[in-house]
């Protein structure tokens, strides 16, 4: 089994953060077992984390030198995450500021949706419950999800946050191991887009869904976290990343890298009053 | 007219507090449909959220529903938080007259500008 040191980030930026998850799964095949050795990381997010560990999930791959970090993946249930509403609960009860991994089933139904109203409202509650501030939390979780279900044919989607007390800012991951999106506008449409067009597509609003009232969700979720809260927005499928921020837009191709579904992670910084997203969204 | 029957489906009992997903919504229309009168009523008094997918998907439903000819159902959506009745109104407002949607372009960069931006420190 080959063996996989995760590149410490450089710094605490999402960039550094993304730079680390490509310099680790460079070279990695699809679905290849592999162990990921933490032992030199120093600072866990959540972009690099939760690709992990639905990776992990997916693969049955292992970790080694984790000491250092035990305390933390423990608390954060790295790398199997929760998956009822139960085990969140009672995950929270043991340790109020940090919410766990949450692995959403398509087959739980109802109990998903509740399972990420937990989610949600704990980080909403850790970041302080600003009155006014709350849609600007719940809109891009809710619409990032919802897409896994729709569209990943996948049943599973994992989801993880983090907020930084001290730098006052929240880091959000949604990931799948779903069909990525080329293959949705394949399979949807008849249409042979390269995962850099498939991302434009998506940031365009062309929806394979029939209806001109789709396509919204992820756009607006990018306009919200940059446009309405000044954050920064990751969106990886396949060999390519978008990473948006208020005042541009990069695309980045990522040779010998290729993830198989979809990551989206964006930080905000913490709200300090109420916003209002509906401008942006369309 | 008015002493028509009606029921009154919990929003946040069947589905929860924040309503988040499309296919989830498919639950509620049974729910709806099961209804024995015409007029039912989704109390969203205790939901705290709707995304826009999923109030997109509901306003489908409501208009499919007033639609049938068996079955018919005319469903209100009733007891909605600032939150709630703000989604449905930019998502029905944009069902009536969309709105053209910003184009997008992005500056293509290579992988080593990235790796080189993530050894420079922002403080």
């Amino acid at each position: 089994m080959k063996s996989l040191k995760i590149i410490k980030p450089n710094n605490d930026t999402l960039v550094a953060q993304l730079a680390s998850l490509y310099l680790t799964f460079k070279g990695v095949l699809p679905k290849e077992i592999v162990e990921f050795d933490l032992s030199t990381l120093n600072f866990i997010c959540p972009l690099l984390v939760l690709p992990l560990a639905a990776y992990i999930d997916e693969t049955r791959s292992k970790t080694i030198g984790t000491e250092k970090h035990q305390s933390y993946l423990s608390t954060i249930k790295f790398p199997d995450g929760i998956d009822t509403v139960n085990s969140f609960q009672q995950q929270i009860q043991l340790d109020k500021n940090f919410v766990p991994i949450s692995v959403l089933r398509k087959d739980s139904g109802t109990d998903r949706e509740k399972l990420e109203t937990q989610f949600i409202m704990m980080i909403n509650k850790i970041l302080g419950s600003i009155q006014g501030a709350q849609s600007s939390i719940y809109h891009p979780i809710t619409e990032l999800v919802t897409n896994i279900f729709d569209h990943s044919n996948q049943d599973k989607g994992y989801l993880f946050g983090q907020y930084y007390p001290t730098k006052k800012f929240l880091d959000i991951c949604i990931v799948d191991c779903g069909r990525g999106l080329s293959k949705v506008y394949k399979e949807e449409k008849g249409l042979n887009y390269s995962d850099e067009e498939s991302i434009e597509e998506v940031m365009r609003g062309n929806s394979t869904k029939p209806g001109k009232e789709r396509g919204y969700g992820v756009r607006t979720s990018k306009r919200v976290v940059c446009e309405a809260l000044g954050g920064e927005f990751i969106l990886i499928s396949g060999n390519t990343a978008l990473i948006s921020n208020k005042k541009r837009e990069r695309m980045v191709s990522l040779p010998n890298f290729y993830w198989q579904g979809v990551v989206a992670s964006y930080r905000i910084p913490q709200p300090s009053g109420p916003i209002d997203i509906y401008p942006y969204l369309e | 007219m008015e002493n028509e029957a009606k029921t009154t489906i919990q929003v946040a009992i069947v589905l929860a507090k924040i309503v988040g997903s499309r296919d989830l919504a498919d639950t509620l229309k049974e729910v709806i449909l099961k209804a024995k009168t015409r007029l039912v009523n989704l109390d969203f008094s205790e939901v705290d959220f709707i995304s826009r997918s999923a109030a997109h998907e509901l306003l489908l439903i409501k208009e499919d529903l007033n639609r049938k000819i068996l079955n018919k159902k005319e469903v209100n959506f009733i007891n909605t938080k600032h939150d709630v009745t703000e989604m449905i109104r930019v998502v029905a407002a944009n069902k009536a007259v969309p709105k053209n949607r910003p184009t997008f372009k992005a500056e293509k960069i290579n992988i080593n500008s990235l790796t080189k931006e993530s050894q420079t420190c922002p403080c």
